[in-house]
């Protein structure tokens, strides 16, 4: 039995990761843009010679099957009164060869239809439209200039992904695609262009990008950079540190510890520094006057009311967070805005073997652009980072049986390398003394309040993770 | 034996071929001959002693013994302040037991290295003697001499424990002279073509009598140059081409091992010029990355071994790094920050009896706080990083130290062979030995020795052995390139070693708790790597991330045997 691919994707698509409408019933999808891709052609090279990217191993293989075909769609899917934009790429095959049965959609008019994304054998199509500057259809794939692509790797999905999936080639790329469609230039796409223009070496570097024009607004579709093979999360890396801690000897300070992580939160912090430093540089900067802070500073204090009144417990800490407040607004001092990354944590930046690599400079996913795009006192990302440090040396503690115990641990933990961090941002050139602390603190209890909430909603044994912001005296 | 030089004087065995690049695969051993074996029972190990253990070294696998001076010395720095270049220590033997150590060491199919300090004599040598006293005579121009101790300021003084200046004033002479390590120690005067022509018979002499190489001690220091730090000028580039070509004219299978504490972008020029395939210097030790693998283990990251492997320039294709876990001095810490040199001595060297001038002064298992899993692991990483391996004598059944020695005699006590009196290594009176032996409860040598670990399969010194064997099977270990791989988790250091169609994939567990990854191994897919100890054949690679878990400090070697055909799935 056929099914329309409307009616396919339909049900398909409420399965998928990145899907943000879940838990609502789909009253319409429909396709607003279809644009089938070339396999053959200018694009050819791709799938022509793959030996030459595998070392040793003389591996060629056979031309991909005539009978494929990909196409590029960008959907609407409405659920009541909410409509969000998705783009997909879908291949149809006669048949479904084995191994991309787990990725099948359905059968239709035009063969079997799958997430052609999981195709190794047919990805390489973005990298060579990306490597000639192709124009196809409304889809415009542009390159970085002066920079050379090896359009014969071959891609990998990685995994578990809210909102975007990417596809990594080789060792040499990561092509993310942005699932759900917002019009505009992406934030990060903006972001790491303009700082690699300038040579940081904090950024992954960018190669190309596909866009398209959607509402008559000039939209990114997908963003390929370097992929960093050895890196690993600044979180990760942590942990490993918490851990051991956690596992050494009784009477072991954070600083004896083995796994010590203070150098490497130094280094974050001068990185975070000079990151800020280029964004002033390659963006417009303004300055936010004192009454508005005054206004920025009633907004912490709805946030932080909104906070007690859902998590209860959280009122006894309260007159630490309003007395923070209170200083931010009595400072009467305008505060120096610009770009910044916005969604600042240890899982955001990764450690290369030379330097701290930021990523993802998107801002929060779902806000809308212009928010996204905002400027923003370069403390909110410190205070992020502080709130990480924070969460690290916290988590393990959750529904751990000597979680009294340990707690002087991560509170030594996370002390220490709040310091280093705030030690190397300041060595970095990043300021943080007299009225920026007074800042960075009310930013950081304000965040903590956002996150009582969130820990209340969704991991309630996390509760007591943001609570201690308030109940210990932050460094 | 004729000491008239041939072209290729046929020193070497019996039925192995000649080989020019055999010092690429081979395993090393540095033995201090005063502390292996005394075979005359006056508590000083001795070149008979030393003979007498070969077959206990060729069972262990070893292909190079490493021999620390030997030459006659007033020792009053180890035997590095030479007195008579051409006489062995007298302490040790005489030329004629030399000789035979070679032809039963080549017997056996191992190789002798030793010593050689170029930069300096004792000042207990005839030359400096002569020099002192009678400038204008023949020897009056073999050392630096001046008049003033303010030249060279720009040169940093090495042993910051002990010496205050580069200068000494000789009240015989009336003059200062030179000295880069020790007072006692006078630099030779390369400047001077007699002093250069001297060298390279020293050399000759002992290439006659069938070495098969030299370690060359402390040469970044041959030349000076007023307005530098005196370190690695190209004069003395231009005199290691010289020794070079000599050697290779007619000794062409001798190496040539250069001792340069220095970056290993530094280090790369003591192979000489990378088109000749190398004009220097065979090999060069790999000073930096010991003290990493020490930080990245205790980390539990492996950040500090992958900075520094992606810092390491590639070398010269006949060239190859030595490395090593712990040697003869301590642990040094030169080639580290400031900030990780704080944290080694943190975290290694708590008593500061631990530590010695720049660096940390204690043998590798007590390092490890005896820890068999981290000590099999280091073992693992010595054998299958880039390089040729250099054991330290006594670290293969994981022999202990004694901090309450002097200088670095803590890690130099003599071999513990049995648990008979002075553990087995010498019949003297134990009050008579050059060092007291290991006696604590831990690592004194009733338990740990060398007879009790042979007769335990389950061993220290059966394991090290094992892995010995497992490297030289596989000499992709000491030809192949690197390549560090992507893993999901910072504390597994996973990389291939690879030579063509011989590749070798390792993965390390640099955490003391369980750990699992995923490898991006797509570059082998349809692959099945069989583990290297056991032969059991893994799960076959494909395209999606290959899931490993491993032990606390656990590790795995896998060989990745070609496939004959591509899998292609359809």
């Amino acid at each position: 039995m056929r099914h329309t691919l409307e009616e396919l994707l339909a049900g398909w698509i409420t399965h998928q990761r990145w899907f943000a409408g879940k838990g609502r019933a789909i009253t319409e999808l429909a396709v607003e843009a279809a644009t089938t891709l070339p396999l053959r052609g200018p694009a050819e090279s791709f799938h022509s010679d793959v030996a030459g990217s595998c070392g040793t191993t003389d591996r060629r293989r056979p031309p991909t099957d005539d009978r494929v075909t990909v196409r590029h769609l960008v959907i609407t899917v409405r659920q009541d009164a909410r409509t969000d934009r998705y783009q997909l790429l879908i291949g149809f095959r006669p048949e479904l060869p084995q191994r991309l049965k787990h990725v099948a959609i359905g059968e239709t008019p035009d063969g079997h239809a799958y997430d052609a994304v999981h195709d190794a054998e047919v990805t390489g199509l973005l990298l060579s439209g990306i490597a000639s500057g192709a124009d196809i259809g409304g889809l415009r794939f542009r390159h970085m200039p002066g920079i050379e692509i090896d359009t014969a790797l071959r891609s990998l999905v990685l995994g578990a992904e809210q909102s975007n999936t990417s596809l990594v080639f080789g060792d040499a790329y990561i092509c993310k695609l942005f699932r759900k469609i917002v019009p505009g230039v992406n934030p990060e796409l903006e972001v790491v262009s303009a700082l690699a223009e300038r040579g940081s070496p904090n950024i992954a570097k960018p190669y190309g990008w596909i866009e398209t024009d959607i509402g008559g607004e000039n939209t990114t579709l997908a963003f390929t950079q370097e992929f960093l093979p050895t890196a690993s999360d600044g979180w990760a890396l942590a942990l490993t540190s918490v851990r051991d801690l956690y596992g050494s000897l009784p009477g072991t300070t954070a600083a004896e510890a083995g796994g010590d992580f203070a150098a490497e939160s130094t280094r974050l912090g001068m990185a975070t520094a000079h990151l800020h430093k280029e964004l002033a540089a390659a963006f417009p900067t303004s300055t936010v006057e004192a009454p508005e802070v005054k206004r920025m500073v009633e907004g912490f204090r709805r946030r932080l009311e909104a906070a007690i009144s859902e998590v209860p417990g959280l009122a006894e800490h309260a007159g630490v967070a309003h007395e923070a407040f209170d200083r931010l607004a009595d400072t009467g001092r305008p505060i120096t805005v610009q770009r910044v990354h916005g969604d600042y944590h240890l899982g955001q930046v990764m450690r290369t073997p030379g330097e701290w690599v930021v990523l993802d400079f998107e801002g929060e996913p779902g806000q809308p652009l212009q928010e996204r795009r905002a400027l923003d006192s370069p403390l909110r990302d410190v205070a992020g980072m502080l709130r990480s440090f924070d969460y690290a040396a916290r988590h393990l503690l959750a529904d751990h049986p000597e979680a009294k115990e340990l707690e002087p641990l991560a509170a030594e933990w996370a002390q220490r390398n709040r310091a280093a961090f705030i030690a190397g941002y300041s060595a970095g050139g990043g300021r943080i003394h007299g009225d920026d602390a007074v800042l960075l603190r009310a930013l950081e209890l304000s965040k903590a309040a956002y996150e009582v909430v969130y820990e209340a909603r969704n991991r309630p044994s996390w509760l007591p993770i943001p609570l201690a912001a308030f109940s210990h005296d932050l460094g | 034996m004729s000491l008239t030089p041939q072209p290729v004087p046929n020193t070497f065995t019996h039925e192995k071929p000649r080989d020019p690049h055999w010092y690429k695969r081979a395993v090393f051993y540095e033995v201090l001959i005063r502390g292996f074996a005394d075979s005359n029972g006056d508590g000083t190990g001795d070149i008979r002693g030393l003979i007498s253990k070969l077959d206990y070294l060729q069972w262990l696998g070893v292909d190079c013994l490493w021999l620390l001076p030997l030459y006659e010395s007033p020792l009053k720095d180890g035997g590095y302040d030479i007195s008579d270049f051409m006489k062995i220590l007298p302490d040790f033997g005489d030329l004629g037991d030399f000789i035979k150590l070679v032809d039963e060491a080549h017997k056996r199919g191992m190789r002798v290295i030793a010593d050689l300090v170029m930069n300096h004599t004792s000042d207990q040598h005839p030359w400096f003697q002569a020099s002192r006293h009678d400038p204008t005579g023949p020897f009056g121009d073999f050392y630096v001499w001046s008049d003033n101790n303010e030249e060279y300021s720009d040169a940093r003084i090495i042993f910051i424990d002990t010496e205050t200046s580069n200068w000494t004033y000789d009240p015989v002479r009336g003059q200062y002279y030179w000295h880069r390590f020790f007072h006692h120690q006078p630099d030779l005067n390369y400047e001077n073509p007699a002093v250069q022509d001297a060298m390279v018979e020293v050399l000759n002499f002992w290439l006659d009598l069938g070495i098969d190489g030299f370690r060359l001690d402390a040469v970044p220091y041959l030349f000076e140059q007023e307005g530098t730090n005196c370190e690695n000028l190209p004069q003395t580039h231009a005199y290691l081409k010289r020794i070079r070509k000599e050697v290779d004219a007619l000794y062409p299978d001798r190496v040539l091992l250069a001792e340069a504490n220095q970056w290993p972008a530094d280090v790369v020029e003591y192979f000489g010029d990378p088109v000749t395939g190398g004009d220097e210097c065979h090999m060069a030790f790999h000073f930096p990355l010991m003290p990493r693998i020490f930080m990245a283990v205790r980390r539990e990251t492996r950040y500090p071994i992958s900075e520094i492997m992606a810092q390491t320039p590639k070398i010269p294709d006949h060239c190859q790094w030595g490395i090593f876990l712990r040697n003869h001095d301590e642990l040094t810490l030169e080639m580290v920050t400031d900030e990780e040199r704080d944290y080694m001595y943190t975290e290694y060297a708590k008593d500061p009896r631990m530590r010695a001038n720049v660096g940390i002064r204690r043998r590798l298992a007590p390092l490890l706080e005896n820890d068999r899993n981290q000590i099999e692991l280091f073992t693992a990483l010595l054998m299958s990083l880039p390089g040729s391996p250099v054991l330290y004598y006594g670290d293969e059944i994981g022999m202990g130290d004694n901090i309450w020695l002097g200088d670095r005699d803590g890690v130099r006590t003599p071999m513990q062979w049995t648990p008979d009196r002075n553990a087995g290594f010498s019949d003297c009176d134990p009050g008579r030995l050059y060092l007291p032996v290991i006696m604590d409860p831990i690592y004194g040598y009733q338990a740990l020795n060398v007879e009790a670990q042979q007769k335990n399969p389950g061993s220290l010194l059966h394991f090290t052995k094992k892995m010995i064997e497992i490297r030289k099977r596989h000499h992709v270990f000491g030809l192949g390139e690197f390549t560090e791989l992507n893993s999901s988790n910072p504390s597994v250091l996973a990389f291939v070693r690879e030579l063509g169609d011989d590749r070798v994939l390792c993965v390390n567990n640099l955490s003391r708790f369980p750990q699992p990854v995923e490898l991006d191994l797509r570059r082998f897919e349809g692959v099945t790597p069989v583990e290297c100890t056991g032969g059991v054949p893994f799960p076959p690679i494909g395209e999606l991330p290959y899931l490993l878990t491993l032990p606390g400090h656990g590790f795995y070697w896998f060989t990745l045997p070609p496939t004959s055909a591509a899998t292609e799935e359809t």
